[in-house]
């Protein structure tokens, strides 16, 4: 038996991938429009009125792959159970050296939560920003109201992306290979996903 | 204008009435503002609320047509309240005059006046004058007491207009009447002003000339005429309408105002003695004794200079009148439409969307020969035979179009309505091939003169007799280049000869200084002697440009010049009393300062009415005063209401007489169908009328062409009530069908409160207003407001009558 | 520079619209081809092509009928909505006179500038640029008056040093509209009525989703994204990451 189990298929690496990439030609272009600083990053597209249109195709990639990778996986993100109580009341263990395991199932309470706040966020940008697709054909207030929720979406999304990047890489080592091709560790598994690895791996 | 349009901020009531001068003189609004800054009250009157309503302090609204029961109801209240100014009626009118006892009026015979011939549908005047003394001087009681005065015959007169009848006729509420009487006869008082704005709204009626005359009335109660802020002020419809009409627009007039020659005046003596007025007054300048000197300077302008005493100067080659023929519009295309007439000249105007009765015109136009029409743009005249109902194959007028050039693409003089004759310079060249006026004319005369030269044909001397000296001539004998300078000149007038006058000696070809220096001996040359002094020794005066207003009263005397001898107000001895002092001392016009006139140009230099040598104050009128009873007008000495032709009731409120007695009518039993009319019939309920829009220049054939104001108003509306709406299941911005006797017109209906119905003669009125600026030759525009006006016409003027008369509305299916 | 200002004095306004087609004739905007939808007001709108227009309001104030005319344009406001929300540097810019100006070269088409405006008054042309009133700076700049003032003929409107046509406009016994509102207004108004009759906002403001947005969740995000990294790092250093204890492949793998 080998030191890996399958943690993510193809389908999941390339949709979460093809989201990845698109939600960083999102913040690209979309920051040249947050603010005057960024203003340059519009020319990594060739101008203004181009990166305007990376946006607008970006952000409907970024949708359907959000929404896809929701679906695919919200059985597994969907369901709280007690120990995720208690993962939460112990803030995951993140706030101490002192490791104690708290069984989780194939993705924590945290990721769980994380995955539907990105799907949330993901909505809310798609549809305010249908909204601001053409900021002049719907009602302007209604129009007003989206660009503020697009502004706040892009905050709070930015500030899930951080914590997401760091927990899933440096923050715990040999997670990002479950992403990168597919497979963890199966100490990784233990630690992290306890319930999960006892259930594709029958072990403990 | 009796004044001028910067005077209008001197007033401190201004009745805007029978126009609408925000919408239709946008620049008037200037002054009307500035008056207003300094407390000036201003009161719309009108049908509807318009632009001007919308800046006015009070707006009363008034069905169409019914100008003089509105203003007969004002004399009545002026008269009995006693705000009258009883000195000024005294010294400027003839107010104080005892009439004839054989005058009856109105309130006696039924709403007729004593001599009406229905026959004739005229008058016998011979009652209406005054009692004379032995020297043939009328008599007067200066207390304005004696009940045959004409003081007492007025207010016996509209004693009958009471402000319920009033009211009841005009549709007015009562306490409405009342404010506007009130405001406005606050202006009696010495130091005082009030002005009247007016337009076509009051012309065009079969009363038109009577609305004014009512109002004439009112401003010489009031004290109102010839001072500063007063006035009886025609808003004309042109920039240059006043300065056409100076120059014998009309049918009836030569340059200046004087009459057209009649078949039976054969010769210049007759001429002179047939139209100059008589006065037996000592104390009467009766200008108008000066005839002969410009109708004398006048035929030396326009023929040969060569032609001597004998040859009357060449007064034969004057084209005349037939004894009591009316040459006027409506009559002009009654002929054309019956087939009398040949040929066309349409210059500068559309008459095909501008005429009353439009349907008429332009079935008229196809009876013609040939047409010639001038014009920046193609119109709705000029291209009639593929018009609308039109087969052009039928059709056998054979039509040219000459490209003219626009006011800006050439040089010249225009007069305003204040009596301002004002050069202007060319800006641009003209565009392609159009070419100026006077270019064309050029070319006309020339080639009509020589081939008149070759072939001869019948009476060539009018035309190869003519002067035509305004330019370098070229080896054939024809000017290349018109001098538009040498054209004003001749206008001015020059001396013939070497001359004395006034202990002046002039030499041959000297411009006349002014007027006054007019010879009847044929020395003086003039094309018209109330220009005379518009371009003279000191040079071009129109163009003067001076911003110089020594008077503090906006008179600026040096800036361009005007009409008579640059007298900025006409009447302007009326603005003093019999000393010579001002009535309003803060604004004064003239005074005299013990030795001579201060101020203004007077009207007459004579020495002020309290002493010995003096002359009248109204020195065109042989009595010396102005005329509060007028007989030279045909329906009467006063004012009295009569209904529109096409009118909303059965009966003359007033009286049995419902229409003017003494208009000329088109349509009788077995006339033609095109001139039919229906009063109070319930096929046309709705009383209309028709206007002009800011965006729009009168048919609109230069400013439909101009997309920019295009955009602002696109295309023909109607303006109705929300009541008449709702009654017609029409919603605002529906097309609708607007239908009169003669004719028919699809407009977008706007529905508006500013239309109010009437209550009149306990029913309820409905008024309708179209404009009458589109024409089918601009696509999508829609059609001319004319097509359902009326062919009747003013019983002194013969001006149509398109401000009132019935029509029908209905959705458009 | 002093700033400077348009007053418009709604109660000599007659609605000739000489400023309409001056404004047109001036920079050489083109006619929009119009209906009539049953009044006087055309077009309806301000459009790409229309700069400045009068609105004709047909209203009841205290049971009396009024016709009320209003310029409208770009108010010129001092704490300005579009230059608020607008992206690109120069794309729309203040004047030293005070006026906003824009540069088509420099607009990126974003259209914020459109929702930024509490007036509803930029447009975009068919090029997806903005238009508007730019208080024709070019003359403005060149010691000429606006050519919509300069074709005014009553005085309606008025251009020049801002104070002092505020001075002269408190002497007038109008309500004066504009002057405090969104840092003074550009372009003020003298009004005969109430600024609702004139469908005016009593206190106009930049719209509140906007300020929100510019305001607040701008400032604040950029302090949580920043935040929120600083944080990770602090964990990194403090708490560290969770290593896996018998990574074999740490130990020399099997």
């Amino acid at each position: 038996m080998g030191r890996y189990v399958e943690r993510f298929s193809a389908f999941d690496r390339v949709v979460h991938w093809t989201l990845a990439v698109a939600f960083l030609v999102l913040v690209i272009s979309g920051l040249g429009l947050f603010a005057h600083t960024f203003f340059g990053y519009f020319s990594f597209f060739g101008g203004p009125e181009q990166g305007i249109l990376a946006h607008k195709i970006a952000g409907v990639v970024f949708l359907i792959a959000s929404l896809l990778l929701f679906f695919a996986h919200a059985k597994d993100s969907c369901s709280f159970d007690s120990d995720d109580a208690k993962w939460f009341a112990a803030f995951g263990g993140y706030l101490s050296k002192n490791e104690k395991e708290i069984p989780q199932g194939k993705f924590n309470a945290g990721q769980k939560l994380f995955a539907l706040f990105s799907f949330v966020a993901a909505l809310v940008l798609g549809v305010t920003g249908f909204i601001i697709w053409d900021p002049t054909a719907m009602a302007r207030g209604m129009t007003q109201f989206s660009l503020m929720l697009h502004g706040l979406f892009f905050i709070l999304i930015m500030m899930g992306a951080v914590v997401h990047i760091y927990l899933a890489t440096i923050g715990n080592p040999g997670t990002v290979d479950g992403m990168l091709w597919g497979q963890v560790k199966k100490v990784w598994a233990k630690k992290h996903a306890s319930k999960w690895f006892k259930e594709v791996a029958g072990e403990d | 204008m009796t004044n001028h349009w910067i005077d209008i901020r001197n007033s401190d009531v201004i009745l805007i009435m029978g126009s609408n001068a925000a919408e239709n003189h946008p620049i008037s609004f200037k002054y009307v503002l500035e008056a207003m800054d300094k407390g000036a009250k201003l009161l719309s009157v009108d049908p509807r609320f318009t632009r001007t309503s919308a800046k006015a302090d009070l707006y009363a609204p008034l069905r169409s047509g019914t100008d003089i029961a509105f203003l007969g109801g004002m004399i009545k209240y002026i008269i009995e309240n006693n705000l009258y100014h009883a000195e000024y009626m005294q010294l400027h009118t003839n107010a104080t005059f005892l009439v004839n006892p054989d005058f009856k009026m109105p309130g006696e015979l039924d709403g007729l006046f004593s001599g009406y011939d229905e026959q004739k549908r005229s008058y016998d005047k011979s009652s209406w004058s005054f009692q004379r003394d032995a020297k043939g001087v009328p008599k007067s009681d200066l207390s304005m007491q004696d009940p045959n005065c004409v003081l007492q015959l007025l207010k016996k007169h509209f004693s009958r207009y009471t402000p319920e009848l009033v009211s009841d006729i005009t549709g007015t509420p009562q306490e409405k009447l009342m404010e506007v009487y009130q405001i406005y006869a606050s202006t009696g008082k010495a130091g005082k002003a009030a002005t009247i704005m007016y337009a076509m709204g009051w012309t065009q009626h079969t009363v038109g000339t009577q609305n004014i005359r009512t109002m004439a009335i009112i401003q010489l109660l009031l004290g109102n005429i010839g001072i500063a802020g007063g006035g009886v002020n025609a808003l004309r419809g042109e920039s240059n309408v006043q300065g056409s009409t100076d120059h014998c627009l009309l049918f009836h007039i030569l340059p200046g105002y004087l009459p057209t020659p009649k078949a039976s005046w054969p010769d210049l003596a007759k001429y002179i003695e047939k139209s100059t007025p008589q006065t037996n007054d000592p104390e009467s300048a009766n200008w108008w004794s000066n005839r002969s000197k410009y109708i004398t300077s006048l035929l030396r302008a326009h023929f040969d200079s060569g032609l001597t005493t004998e040859e009357d100067f060449g007064y034969s080659l004057l084209p005349k009148l037939d004894d009591g023929q009316n040459a006027s519009w409506l009559m002009l295309f009654d002929r054309m439409f019956k087939g009398d007439v040949k040929g066309f000249f349409a210059w500068g105007q559309n008459p095909a969307c501008s005429g009353s009765n439009a349907n008429k015109v332009r079935k008229a136009l196809a009876k013609l020969d040939w047409m010639v029409t001038v014009n920046l743009f193609d119109n709705e005249t000029a291209s009639f035979w593929k018009g609308p109902k039109m087969d052009p194959s039928q059709i056998d007028t054979e039509v040219f179009f000459l490209p003219i050039a626009a006011s800006f693409e050439k040089e010249g003089s225009i007069t305003n309505s204040g009596r301002w004759a004002q050069w202007r310079y060319q800006a641009v060249e003209p565009l392609g091939n159009s070419r100026h006026d006077s270019q064309v004319m050029n070319e006309l005369y020339s080639r009509v003169c020589a081939l008149y030269k070759k072939e001869g044909g019948a009476f060539p001397e009018a035309i190869t007799k003519l002067s035509w000296d305004y330019g370098f001539k070229g080896l054939d004998g024809k000017i290349e280049h018109i001098d538009i300078h040498a054209v004003a000149k001749e206008i001015n007038g020059y001396f013939l000869a070497d001359k004395v006058v006034k202990g002046k000696s002039f030499k041959k070809g000297d411009l006349v200084p002014s007027f006054a220096y007019l010879q009847d001996d044929g020395s003086t040359n003039s094309g018209n002697w109330l220009y005379c002094q518009s371009y003279n020794g000191k040079g071009n005066n129109m163009a003067r440009r001076s911003q110089k207003d020594p008077s503090g009263i906006g008179l600026y005397p040096e800036w361009g010049w005007c009409w008579p001898v640059n007298r900025r107000i006409l009447y302007n001895r009326a603005s003093v009393d019999a000393s010579g002092q001002p009535w309003d001392k803060k604004q004064p016009v003239i005074w005299w300062n013990g030795a001579k006139w201060q101020g203004d140009v007077p009207d007459g230099g004579w020495k002020p009415l309290n002493q010995p040598g003096t002359k009248k104050s109204f020195i065109m009128l042989p009595d010396g005063v102005a005329s509060i009873f007028g007989a030279k007008m045909k329906e009467g000495p006063f004012p009295e209401h009569y209904e529109p032709l096409e009118c909303p009731i059965e009966k003359n409120p007033l009286s049995g007489t419902k229409n003017n007695p003494v208009i000329k009518l088109f349509y009788e039993e077995g006339g033609l169908e095109e001139d039919i009319f229906y009063s109070c019939d319930q096929r046309y309920p709705y009383v209309a009328t028709t206007y002009r829009v800011t965006e729009h220049w009168q048919t609109g054939v230069m400013t439909r062409n101009i997309p920019w104001l295009l955009e602002m108003q696109p295309s023909m509306f109607v303006e109705m009530n929300p009541q008449l709406a709702a009654e017609k299941n029409i919603k605002n911005g529906d097309w609708v069908k607007v239908s009169s006797a003669r004719g028919q017109v699809e407009a977008v209906a706007i529905v508006t409160k500013r239309f109010q119905p009437f209550k009149v003669q306990g029913t309820t009125i409905h008024q309708v207003g179209l404009p009458w600026c589109y024409g089918w030759s601009t696509p999508n525009t829609g059609d001319s407001a004319n097509l359902l006006t009326p062919t009747i016409g003013d019983a002194n003027t013969m001006i149509p009558e398109t401000k009132a008369f019935q029509v029908n509305i209905e959705k458009r299916g | 520079m002093a700033r400077k200002a348009f007053m418009i004095d709604t109660s000599r306004c007659t609605a000739c619209r000489s400023c309409q087609v001056a404004c047109k004739q001036w920079n050489k905007l083109p006619a929009d081809s119009e209906i009539n939808r049953g009044s006087y007001e055309n077009p309806p709108q301000l459009t790409p092509h229309l700069y400045n227009k009068i609105e004709f309001i047909e209203t009841e104030v205290n049971g009396e009928f009024k016709w009320l005319f209003l310029n409208k344009r770009c108010l010129h406001c001092g704490e300005a909505g579009c230059l608020k929300v607008c992206p690109s540097t120069g794309a729309l810019f203040r004047t030293e006179e005070g006026l906003i100006g824009f540069d088509k070269d420099k607009c990126i088409g974003c259209n914020y500038c459109v929702n930024g405006c509490p007036f509803d008054v930029p447009r975009y042309d068919a090029d997806n640029k903005i238009t508007k009133c730019h208080g024709c700076l070019d003359r403005v700049g060149n010691g000429l008056q606006p050519a919509c003032v300069k074709a005014c003929p009553t005085g309606t409107l008025q251009f020049g040093a801002r104070d002092k046509l505020i001075a002269q406009g408190k002497t007038s016994g109008r309500k004066l509209y504009g002057e405090k509102a969104l840092s003074g207004l550009g372009a003020m108004y003298l009004l005969d009525n109430q600024p609702q009759d004139y469908k005016l906002a009593d206190n106009p403001s930049i719209p509140t989703s906007i300020f929100l947005w510019k305001d607040v969740i701008k400032p604040l995000g950029i302090l949580g994204f920043w935040g929120s990294v600083g944080v990770a790092m602090l964990h990194y250093v403090t708490v560290g990451p969770k290593q896996l204890d018998d990574d074999t492949e740490a130990k020399g793998g099997e």
